[in-house]
């Protein structure tokens, strides 16, 4: 077995430290504070190809695999975890159903300008009614002429106010149970579509979360996305995928919890002596280290599973599951090591506690990891 | 189309070295860079070539595990890399880095008309190399670079000297060696690194060259440098100015 990654991943994954070195640091606390999209930095993403790597070049992406994107991800969200997660859900779900399920010419006239940056793709599945109970969604999308008439309110779409293009799920036939529902791309500015206000949240403050409401949105037939009926497959799909950017996220995370938490206990004195000396906190950093190895070989684990063609939907999920709790876990024991300036804005830890709890609840929450792990084990 | 040499080294990212509480140097999970000021050197032929066409070609000296610095430098913008790797070239000192540098690029090269390096490299910065290498190959140097520009046959540089900057220029071939002034090395985009391991790369090993530099310099010891506090606070007016003097005579600073 070897866990050495190749030259090219290590150079590509020191680049992207650099670069959100350079560009993320000076502003995720800015853009957290303010929930500001910053559109600024996605431009310089997309120039450097770091918005579709796992999607081939002649669809506008880098060709590289899913590994090297699950590093830039976790580098990403080292720095900004609003950011890393932009970046994880436009490529590993949207971009990624194009890839795998999307025509010929969906993938020139979709997936191109996704994969190159230039357009946001955003996953428009969960509804007010239907969260984990997916089965539950009312939205609906009926064939009429050339067109389907997608009717219905979705919520909590990330990249909703920002997005260009939408991966919109509905009923075509609600009757036909788990067969019945479907995948339709959806452009920004289609008539009947629109998206609400952006929610004020705990964290994840600059991605853009939103409502988005389709009232008679007409859209043509050839924007289906693979077969009717095949919806909550691909939907499945989208999320083992996603699951294995969120727990990179999780351990980009958990990654900046662990820095934080060794110089600051280096350097602050109580009792006479740094309280990196004290045990009680030594021993929270030895925890907060080995959990971070932990949930990184469990993504990284997911994602080679991936790049062989194997199945990973068990794997993914249980790197979600293990990544994102050890992530809310320790940020907590890293603003306990912070003590009451780890309580104040302008402590990073402060943002990385309010940034973990998004991992546990998105993309399926660790109830529901469980109850895919415990399926597939069970069976 | 000019033909730009640009050198460089890979080197310890020293923001990996540890120091441990002995006091020594922890360098057992230290990671590798090309040199700063060599990314500038690069970066500089990248930007001319890119502007008025030509060809780069990188051109390192080192250990044979140094593979991921040829390709980081392919990465940004060579087009293609000499390599000449030897496990005893970890301890080169300046003049037989400058020597083997030398023979390679006269002999695998020839036609060239730049020569770029960094001004020092970050580990030792002797600042020998680029000088050297011009001695070797009896072209001229010009250090200090911060800005630069090739004009029909020639180069034409502005050095930052202590007392001011100077313009020249010198005929081509020429060396020059560049200050972090010069530009702000690229981040390479992912394309960039992935297509660098498609760029062709000439392997060249001790045995192939006619040279043949023994490493003079032998590492004995390596430490960290000490700086120790002692704490004392002194405010501003006249009673703690006379303490600071006294303090300050007592160590032994002023007598
Ligand atoms: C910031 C943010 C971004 C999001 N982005 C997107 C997006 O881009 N696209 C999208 O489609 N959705 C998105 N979501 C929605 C997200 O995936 C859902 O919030 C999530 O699936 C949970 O659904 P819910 O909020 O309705 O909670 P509910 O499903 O109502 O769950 C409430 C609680 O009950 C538990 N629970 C539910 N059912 C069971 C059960 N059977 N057994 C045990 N426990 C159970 C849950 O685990 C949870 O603890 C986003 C949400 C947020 C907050």
């Amino acid at each position: 077995m070897d866990f050495r990654l190749t030259e090219e991943q290590e150079l590509i994954r020191k680049n992207m430290r650099e670069f959100a070195e350079k560009y993320v640091d000076p502003i995720a606390a800015e853009i957290d504070e303010n929930s500001r999209h910053p559109a600024e930095l996605f431009k310089k993403l997309a120039e450097g190809d770091w918005m579709g790597i796992p999607i081939p070049q002649e669809y506008g992406g880098a060709g590289a695999d899913y590994l090297t994107h699950t590093l830039v991800v976790e580098e990403l969200s080292r720095s900004c975890s609003s950011t890393g997660f932009t970046v994880s859900i436009h490529v590993g779900i949207a971009c990624m159903l194009v890839n795998l399920f999307g025509s010929e010419d969906q993938k020139k006239k979709f997936l191109v300008p996704m994969a190159k940056g230039q357009h946001l793709g955003a996953f428009v599945l969960t509804e007010p009614g239907a969260g984990t109970d997916v089965m539950a969604a009312t939205t609906t999308a009926m064939a009429e002429g050339a067109d389907y008439v997608i009717n219905g309110t979705k919520t909590f779409t990330s990249n909703g106010p920002t997005g260009d293009t939408y991966m919109v799920f509905a009923w075509t036939d609600k009757a036909a149970g788990r067969k019945g529902l479907s995948a339709f791309i959806v452009p920004r500015g289609t008539v009947g579509m629109k998206a609400g206000e952006h929610f004020n949240k705990m964290g994840l403050r600059s991605s853009q979360t939103s409502e988005m409401v389709f009232k008679d949105c007409r859209v043509p037939k050839e924007n289906l996305l693979g077969k009717e009926g095949n919806g909550l497959a691909m939907a499945m799909t989208g999320f083992d995928h996603g699951r294995v950017g969120i727990a990179a996220q999780s351990v980009g995370i958990l990654q900046a919890a662990l820095d934080e938490s060794i110089r600051y206990s280096k350097e602050r004195v109580q009792f006479g002596t740094p309280i990196a000396r004290h045990q009680a906190i030594s021993w929270m950093i030895a925890d907060m280290a080995t959990d971070l190895s932990a949930a990184r070989y469990l993504t990284y684990a997911a994602a080679c599973l991936k790049d062989q063609k194997q199945p990973f939907s068990k794997e993914a999920s249980m790197a979600k599951l293990f990544a994102a709790e050890a992530a809310m876990k320790h940020t907590i024991k890293a603003v306990q090591i912070h003590g009451g300036y780890g309580y104040c804005k302008g402590a990073k830890v402060e943002r990385l506690m309010r940034d973990a709890k998004i991992t546990e609840i998105y993309e399926g929450t660790s109830e529901a990891q469980r109850m895919v792990i415990s399926g597939n084990v069970l069976r | 189309m000019p033909v730009l040499v640009a050198c460089f080294k890979w080197v310890v990212d020293e923001a990996y070295i540890r120091r441990t509480s002995a006091g020594e140097l922890d360098l057992s999970s230290v990671s590798y860079k090309i040199s700063d000021y060599d990314r500038n050197a690069l970066e500089e032929a990248a930007r001319m070539k890119e502007a008025s066409g030509g060809s780069v070609l990188a051109v390192t000296v080192g250990v044979p595990e140094s593979t991921k610095g040829v390709k980081d430098a392919l990465s940004r913008g060579a087009d293609q890399a000499f390599f000449i790797a030897d496990p005893s070239f970890g301890m080169l000192g300046a003049s037989e880095t400058a020597a083997i540098l030398a023979e390679v690029i006269r002999t695998r090269i020839g036609n060239f008309d730049l020569v770029l390096c960094g001004e020092g490299s970050s580990d030792l910065y002797n600042q020998q190399v680029g000088i050297r290498l011009a001695e070797r190959l009896g072209i001229p140097c010009l250090s200090f670079v911060q800005k630069l520009e090739l004009e029909e046959g020639r180069v034409v540089a502005e050095r930052r000297l202590e007392d001011g900057i100077e313009r020249v220029s010198a005929p081509l071939p020429a060396v020059v060696t560049v200050l972090p002034d010069i530009n702000i090395p690229r981040i390479p985009g992912v394309k960039d690194t992935l297509s660098a391991s498609r760029k062709p790369v000439v392997t060249i090993g001790k045995d192939d060259l006619a040279v043949a530099p023994d490493a003079h310099f032998r590492t004995i010891s390596l430490a960290a440098s000490r700086l120790d506090r002692q704490c004392e606070r002194f405010g501003a007016d006249e009673t703690d100015i006379r303490r600071f003097i006294g303090a300050l005579r007592q160590k032994g600073v002023l007598r």
